[in-house]
């Protein structure tokens, strides 16, 4: 059996195509805002919170970790209708990815905290400055410098994972890439366009993030 | 809802349905094991292709830069779509467990690069003079000179690595592959309730990732102390 390669059936298409991947920029906005929220609580929770409530976050964070972000979203979206709680695809794929990057964005920031030291904070004391002085001039500058390349980072992935969303079938750029192969039925090219796609995409966003980096707290983040 | 599980329960972990999940934990053990085993062996040759002190060309190292740096900006699933697809429409007769198998080998090689590169940047210029120096071949230098030293490099990171691919193996139940997460979409629509499938592989994945991905930190902190 051969199979000739024709892209000309599938390039009509990829304007529809571009639309999904607006979506799914806005899905992984979402969720990494979310779990950022997520993480910065937890993270200050593991600094200053008492210990049911850190080994509370320990437990939540090891156990999102170690598990499939697939398999968390199925659990979201067949077992909570169970309890009562009916959730549209969309809304069961963004809750799921919300939490699993809470997870790993708490990881980043406690490390990202902890990379703070004492001497600094002595520093700013001796220099006399105020409590509001010490955070915006010695702890801000240092903790967005330690944290912005891994954040920038996560949210890379956060862009890649979304394509998770297709299968419950929520139209992003990798569900509508199924949508135009279901129309055509010429497979590799709806693919390897999606494919390329996600390319320029996470490179665009990976440059923006670097530039926006550099600019805001002259982070030399890398883009490659 | 949880009479309904415990009313379940002695029929969901039968004989024949734990058989059915053992074969299923074996199969995700041997797609994500094996993939990340054969992925690190091509990343460690792209990793080579890059470095100027080895084989690094310059249309190798375009070849493998490339590689390494786009196929890590492709979702696992998408990848997979395409292989799929090369596969059935290419004609070629390959099991759906292949399939899994050569998508996962395909993203394993470009992470598996990047820690083997590294590995290779942690060795510093004299060394590979030195070794240079005593007439040592681009091999010999690598197993003598940098192998013994980069390991402690880049044996940590590779746990974490496995348990990527352990858990991206269950998008490889998309297409059918009979893994973890493709065996409790069977059991639940078998008719057990969603939390008791789901809940049960959760769990199995946790109980393999957890201890390999501890293993690993505890491994980097032993090697990091000497």
């Amino acid at each position: 059996m051969s199979y000739t390669v024709i892209y000309s059936q599938v390039t009509g298409h990829i304007p529809y195509l571009l639309a999904g991947a607006w979506l799914t920029l806005q899905l992984a906005c979402i969720s990494f805002f979310i779990g950022w929220g997520i993480g910065l609580v937890n993270a200050a929770v593991l600094a200053y919170g008492p210990r049911p409530a850190r080994m509370a976050v320990r437990a939540y964070v090891t156990f999102f970790i170690n598990t499939p972000l697939l398999v968390q979203i199925f659990f979201i979206f067949f077992v909570l209708p169970d309890m009562g709680i009916l959730l549209s695809p969309y809304a069961a794929v963004a809750i799921g990815m919300s939490l699993n990057a809470g997870a790993y964005l708490t990881e980043i920031q406690r490390a990202g905290f902890s990379s703070l030291r004492r001497a600094e904070m002595d520093a700013a004391a001796a220099m006399g400055f105020s409590l509001v002085q010490t955070i915006w001039y010695v702890v801000l500058p240092h903790i967005a410098k330690a944290l912005y390349p891994p954040l920038a980072n996560q949210f890379i992935i956060q862009v890649m994972t979304t394509s998770i969303a297709a299968i419950f079938a929520v139209e992003e750029l990798t569900g509508r890439a199924y949508n135009v192969n279901a129309l055509t039925f010429r497979a590799l090219e709806v693919f390897s366009i999606t494919a390329v796609i996600y390319i320029v995409l996470t490179i665009v966003c990976s440059l923006a993030l670097a530039l926006l980096g550099r600019w805001l707290f002259r982070v030399n983040a890398k883009v490659f | 809802m949880w009479e309904q599980v415990v009313e379940e329960a002695p029929r969901f972990f039968g004989y024949y349905n734990l058989l059915f999940i053992g074969e299923a934990l074996v199969n995700t053990l041997l797609l994500s094991w094996i993939g990340a085993t054969v992925g690190f062996g091509f990343g460690f040759l792209f990793a080579i292709c890059r470095h100027p002190r080895l084989f690094g060309v310059l249309p190798l190292r375009i070849v493998a830069t490339l590689y390494v740096e786009l196929f890590r900006r492709i979702p696992f699933l998408v990848k997979l779509m395409c292989v799929f697809f090369a596969f059935q429409l290419s004609g070629a007769q390959a099991s759906l467990f292949t399939v899994a198998l050569v998508t996962v080998v395909l993203s394993a090689a470009a992470f598996a690069a990047e820690i083997a590169r590294a590995g290779l940047e942690s060795i510093p210029a004299p060394q590979w003079d030195a070794a240079e120096a005593m007439n040592f071949g681009r091999w010999r230098t690598l197993w003598r000179v940098v192998a013994p030293q980069s390991f402690r490099i880049v044996l940590p990171p590779l746990f974490g690595y496995t348990v990527g691919f352990i858990k991206s193996t269950s998008i490889a139940s998309q297409i059918g592959v009979m893994e973890l997460t493709y065996a409790a979409k069977i059991l639940n629509t078998r008719g057990f309730s969603a939390l008791l499938c789901f809940g049960t592989i959760l769990l199995l994945y946790f109980l393999i990732c957890w201890p390999t991905k501890h293993f690993g930190e505890r491994l980097e902190r032993r090697l990091a102390r000497r």
